[in-house]
């Protein structure tokens, strides 16, 4: 039945979209195909711009024909990977990101495919090791593969120093930061949370609101000094703005608040 | 082997010969722009030692900046500049003929010297000109007129910076599409003006953001450390950057993980949090509300990108102040009402709550939106759709946004003007006329 959908998608395939970019190229690889209907590779490419433009019914239909045609066809394992990730069928997901990685084993991206796919397999000893080693070969990482290689730790610790190798590959970026300071706290690190916040507080030309939630962090931790010492900080952050943005009615009410608890610690 | 005389002499006079064969194929081009530092990037057929000479006037180029070892792909960072500060410069070692250029093109040949002017200090109050192309990269004469237009529109007037808003370059994003789409269309601006990219769908053909690779990741060199103010981003995929008093903040409404807690999401409240300037600019590529080739309440349109970036990313940036949204993807322009809190589909939107101020934002009509100048959450922000200037929407094209005041289907570029507390947005169409202008002004 499956297989009927997916024909019948492949024979409408063309008409789907009413985009004009879309309908151009589906329509040069329409008259490709039309002259040459042999060439899986035309057929990889319809089923790339498909999936691209979120179709994913006729990119499958695509592909299908594609690797009837040429099932080693280079590319085509990584594709149809990629569009059963998107689709959520993952165990197909990881048989055709098995064989992108065995037709090309250096690719970063189809290891942070399968690494995902893995993951949500639950998986996780070998997503981490997809991720470990995309991190490797990665010259420049982003902080999602950080962030999706933490998730997969369930010792705070080792997610803690899978971040930190983050911090320390692309720089004190809030995201990963952020991960660890929510991880410090909820293991009971308060001073190693507060070291974060100092962090990220000494990175940005505004500093109020973070010295607020360093003071909040100590307060909830029973660190009532150290709160108030971070809420009076807060405040002469606030006092050194200038006029326009100290005015500003959040930060009125901010003052406010960093007032009374200054005075009245919770 | 035993040379002469004569082989050492001959080899002397050729080598200088040899070298400046060598050709620019392309730029030079200006990147990650600082009050304090520039990055140069240029491409040769050949390599050869990266070196940009450079100065306060074109005829003293007397200080020089150099990358490590010898490439044809030149990337050199020009640092302890002066800011707000004009610097003329050249590109390499030796003295070289210019790459052959189609006729027709704005460029005149890149023999001799460039010039550029770095941003001023953050938080200065500078006339600041920012040129905005979206899906410009269609290599054709409507994407060429759009160019004029604006060339003749600014005249002497110089480009601050320039923003492309993703699609920019037809059909998938290669390198050879970015050399006829952006770089052979482009290059007196490219090597005057630092230009900011955002990714679209179409660039993301040939890239990709969670590896950062591909070629749009290789061709532009963007502030993922924060280093031109702002947050660091981590990633060249989205990023921040201050230009006098505003503050412009790209995001990558393609690739990157558009989800509440993601790490986009969490770098942006960071940002947001973190600006003193005042004006905030968001651009990317996906619309918040369009009705022109693309229609944001389809929820397959985009696979719901263009839901995620009104739905989850809109709330943060109007709770954080943002006053200009810049987008692309479709193929018109469509300019909104001051508005807030619309993030629903379009028969939800409600005049009487979403729009902050009625009329069209000009002196001579509605009159021009008025915000507070203090930082205040959800005081109205004005979005803009300007995904045209490469290609209008053909004939089918709906318009008609309850959000919008204005949409025409006609190719174009919008030109954003920032001085002082005054902002004064302007669409151009590919015949050089004023389709659309507002102000918004600050008290």
């Amino acid at each position: 039945m499956r297989r009927l959908v997916l024909t019948l998608a492949f024979v409408a395939a063309g008409s789907l979209s009413a985009h004009p970019d879309i309908e151009e190229a589906v329509s040069r690889l329409n008259d490709a195909i039309a002259a040459t209907p042999g060439r899986a590779a035309l057929y990889l490419e319809r089923g790339q711009l498909y999936a691209q433009h979120d179709d994913t019914v006729s990119a499958e239909a695509n592909f299908l024909r594609a690797a009837e045609l040429s099932p080693q066809l280079p590319g085509l394992a990584k594709a149809r990977g990629a569009l059963a990730l998107v689709t959520g069928e993952f165990a197909e997901a990881r048989n055709f990101l098995d064989a992108a990685l065995k037709e090309n084993p250096p690719d970063a991206e189809a290891l942070v495919l399968r690494g995902r796919t893995l993951a949500s397999l639950k998986f996780r000893a070998a997503a981490l090791a997809d991720f470990n080693t995309a991190l490797e070969r990665l010259v420049q990482p982003s902080p999602e593969i950080y962030l999706a290689r933490a998730a997969l730790l369930s010792d705070p610790a080792e997610a803690i120093h899978s971040l930190d190798e983050g911090l320390e590959r692309i720089g004190a970026v809030p995201s990963l930061l952020l991960r660890a300071l929510a991880l410090e706290e909820s293991s009971g690190r308060i001073d190693a949370a507060a070291r974060r916040i100092d962090q990220i507080s000494a990175l940005t030309e505004r500093s109020e609101g973070w010295l607020k939630r360093k003071g909040d962090l100590l307060s909830r931790a029973g660190h009532k000094a150290e709160a108030r010492t971070a809420y009076t900080s807060a405040l002469d952050a606030l006092a050194a703005l200038p006029t326009w943005l100290r005015d500003s009615p959040e930060n009125l009410a901010l003052a406010t608040e960093l007032k009374r608890l200054i005075s009245n610690p919770p | 082997m035993k040379l002469s005389p004569l082989f050492f002499s001959v080899a002397v006079l050729v080598a200088p010969a040899l070298r400046a064969a060598t050709t620019i194929t392309r730029g030079p081009y200006l990147q990650t722009a600082t009050p304090t530092s520039m990055v140069v990037r240029w491409r040769t057929d050949l390599t050869e030692p990266s070196v940009v000479s450079y100065g306060l006037s074109a005829a003293e180029l007397t200080s020089t900046a150099k990358a490590s070892g010898v490439a044809s792909e030149h990337i050199v960072q020009l640092s302890a500049l002066k800011p707000a500060t004009r610097y003329f410069y050249t590109v390499g070692a030796e003295p070289r003929k210019p790459a052959a250029r189609p006729a027709g093109e704005d460029a005149p040949v890149p023999l001799g010297v460039s010039s550029f002017t770095t941003p001023p200090q953050p938080g200065t109050s500078l006339p600041t000109r920012v040129w905005v192309l979206g899906d410009a990269g269609t290599k054709t004469d409507t994407q060429r007129a759009v160019r004029d237009a604006y060339y003749k529109f600014t005249g002497t007037r110089p480009t601050d910076l320039w923003l492309l808003l993703g699609d920019n370059a037809y059909p998938d994003g290669t390198d050879y599409d970015y050399q006829k789409a952006i770089f052979e269309i482009y290059p007196e601006t490219l090597r005057t003006a630092p230009v900011w990219p955002a990714v679209g769908n179409h660039d993301a053909k040939s890239a990709n953001s969670i590896t950062q690779s591909g070629v749009y990741f290789d061709l532009f060199t963007l502030p993922r450390r924060g280093q031109a103010g702002g947050a660091a981003s981590g990633t060249e995929a989205y990023y921040a950057f201050d230009y006098a008093n505003s503050h412009f903040i790209c995001l990558d409404s393609h690739d990157s993980d558009r989800s509440a807690e993601g790490a986009m999401m969490q770098w942006l409240k960071a940002d947001l949090a973190s600006t003193r300037r005042e004006w905030i600019i968001a651009f990317f590529h996906h619309p918040t509300y369009t009705k022109g080739t693309h229609d944001s309440d389809k929820d397959a349109d985009s696979e719901g990108r263009m839901n995620d970036m009104r739905a989850i990313f809109l709330p943060v940036l109007e709770a954080g102040g943002v006053d200009l949204v810049l987008t692309g993807h479709s193929h018109v322009y469509e300019r909104s009402f001051l508005l807030d809190g619309h993030y629903g589909k379009s028969p939800s939107f409600n005049a009487a709550t979403n729009v902050k101020q009625k009329g069209d934002g000009r002196a001579g009509g509605g009159g021009v939106y008025l915000k507070p100048l203090s930082r205040t959450p959800h005081a109205g922000q004005v979005s803009v759709v300007t995904g045209s200037a490469g290609h209008a929407g053909g004939s089918t094209v709906p318009l008609g946004h309850p959000a919008m005041v204005y949409a025409f289907n006609e190719p174009g570029s919008a030109v954003v003007d920032i001085d002082g507390l005054r902002l004064e947005l302007v669409f151009l169409n590919d015949k050089g006329e004023k389709r659309d202008w507002f102000s918004m002004v600050k008290e």
